[in-house]
């Protein structure tokens, strides 16, 4: 599949801040979808998105279309702002209001409509994910999607800590191969 | 000794690819994570494996609903870029309209720092061009590879013609002094040259790497390898072309 964000990362990096806007409009929803479930609030989210847009901007001749999608490394760009920005807040009193929950939206049921507009490499990791046991899937996709530690999915999932963390590593060690 | 160890154990396939994964989805957590990135910054191999498998699972943003931002969020990266922009220009007026070099000081000084680096400590000086020749099996040069700070590009020239397969395509590698996995850098057009963009980080990395080599693989499996799968066609040894 064309990788239709590559050409306008490639003007940003040029400096070009027309091309660098319509990457925004068209890629900040989902970008911003991440970032609500990372971040939990509606203020932290819109935060860690503009820096991590920033970033994008300043960084955009770091991308190499041969290696990876433009989307795929934006979100990668703006998701490791994220969990920075989360490990500096969790060291102080957790003031996140859990507004965004749930793996619904990465349901092993998707209907067709949704499933047309999806890229070749999604629909090849999901169906590496789903060889996975549920449980080992849901703790890789919580941890992808909010971020959560061991010792958070061990609560939310009210399972020991060493159960939660042998479920991660099985299961990363079980879909390596279908991911190479 | 344990250091040694360490260094050996990371380079294990095994061993790091697991920890590469587990970085890249998130799981890995406080010191092992900082330990890691602290591996990351002198192994580039590891950044290479980690890169990969997080453009792998960056895939998953696809999945989620979309969300609209605040229109705030936009006015305020545009103003940070303006801001920025203005405060580049302020910064860069040209070297040679600084005062030092408008009183004529500066070219004397300049050529004295410059005969004082190059007398005393030539070792030290950053090379600002690398060229392989990269060869067949049965030592034809068929390719000449640059890359060159000036512009932060490699280029890659095929110059003889290369037989591949409609449905197969060349990919470019850097392989490590001391061993290890290779950086991949991207895919090669079979005819004519090739320009790829590189990081700092990759230009950096540059200085470790021996060996390059051009491989064969099937089209399209191409963003998630990590090492070649296929026939290496060329390779050659890379130097230093430029001082």
């Amino acid at each position: 599949m064309e990788d239709i964000y590559a050409e306008l990362l490639q003007k940003t990096a040029q400096g070009d801040q027309l091309a660098f806007k319509k990457l925004y409009e068209e890629t900040s929803p989902k970008l911003m979808s991440l970032c609500l479930r990372l971040m939990r609030t509606e203020a932290l989210a819109e935060d860690v998105l503009q820096e991590g847009f920033i970033k994008v901007w300043e960084k955009a001749d770091s991308f190499t279309p041969g290696k990876g999608r433009a989307l795929t490394w934006m979100s990668t760009v703006i998701r490791n702002k994220g969990l920075d920005k989360l490990r500096s807040l969790k060291t102080k009193a957790a003031e996140t209001e859990i507004q965004y929950e749930g793996l619904e939206f990465a349901s092993t049921d998707l209907q067709p409509d949704n499933l047309e507009d999806l890229s070749q490499d999604v629909k090849g990791l999901m169906a590496c994910l789903d060889k996975l046991k549920p449980d080992q899937r849901e703790c890789i996709l919580l941890s992808y999607y909010y971020g959560h530690t061991h010792q958070e999915l061990s609560q939310k999932m009210g399972k020991p800590l060493g159960t939660i963390k042998a479920w991660i590593r099985r299961g990363l060690e079980d879909i390596r191969p279908c991911l190479t | 000794m344990s250091n040694v160890n360490n260094n050996t154990r990371y380079q294990n396939p095994e061993v790091f690819e697991q920890l590469a994964i587990e970085y890249a989805v998130g799981s890995m957590q406080g010191r092992a994570k900082k330990r890691f990135e602290a591996l990351m910054d002198t192994h580039f191999y590891l950044r290479a494996v980690v890169d990969a498998y997080e453009n792998k699972f960056a895939n998953l943003v696809e999945l989620l609903p979309d969300a609209q931002p605040s229109n705030q969020v936009w006015k305020n990266i545009e103003s940070h870029i303006q801001a920025s922009n203005t405060n580049t220009v302020e910064e860069r007026s040209p070297w040679w309209q600084t005062n030092f070099f408008k009183q004529g000081f500066g070219i004397s000084a300049m050529a004295l720092v410059v005969s004082a680096v190059l007398l005393l400590n030539p070792m030290t000086v950053t090379p600002t061009t690398y060229a392989a020749v990269l060869e067949s099996d049965s030592n034809v040069a068929m390719a000449v590879t640059k890359i060159k700070k000036s512009d932060m590009t490699l280029s890659v020239d095929i110059m003889k013609k290369v037989h591949v397969a409609d449905n197969m395509e060349l990919t470019l590698w850097c392989h490590p002094k001391g061993g290890g996995m290779p950086m991949k850098m991207g895919v090669i057009s079979k005819t004519g040259k090739t320009n790829i963009k590189i990081s700092k980080k990759e230009w950096q990395n540059m200085k470790d790497v021996g060996l390059l080599a051009i491989s064969i693989e099937h089209k399209g499996n191409n963003t998630s390898m990590m090492k070649p799968n296929g026939k290496i066609l060329l390779k050659g040894q890379l130097s230093t072309a430029g001082l």
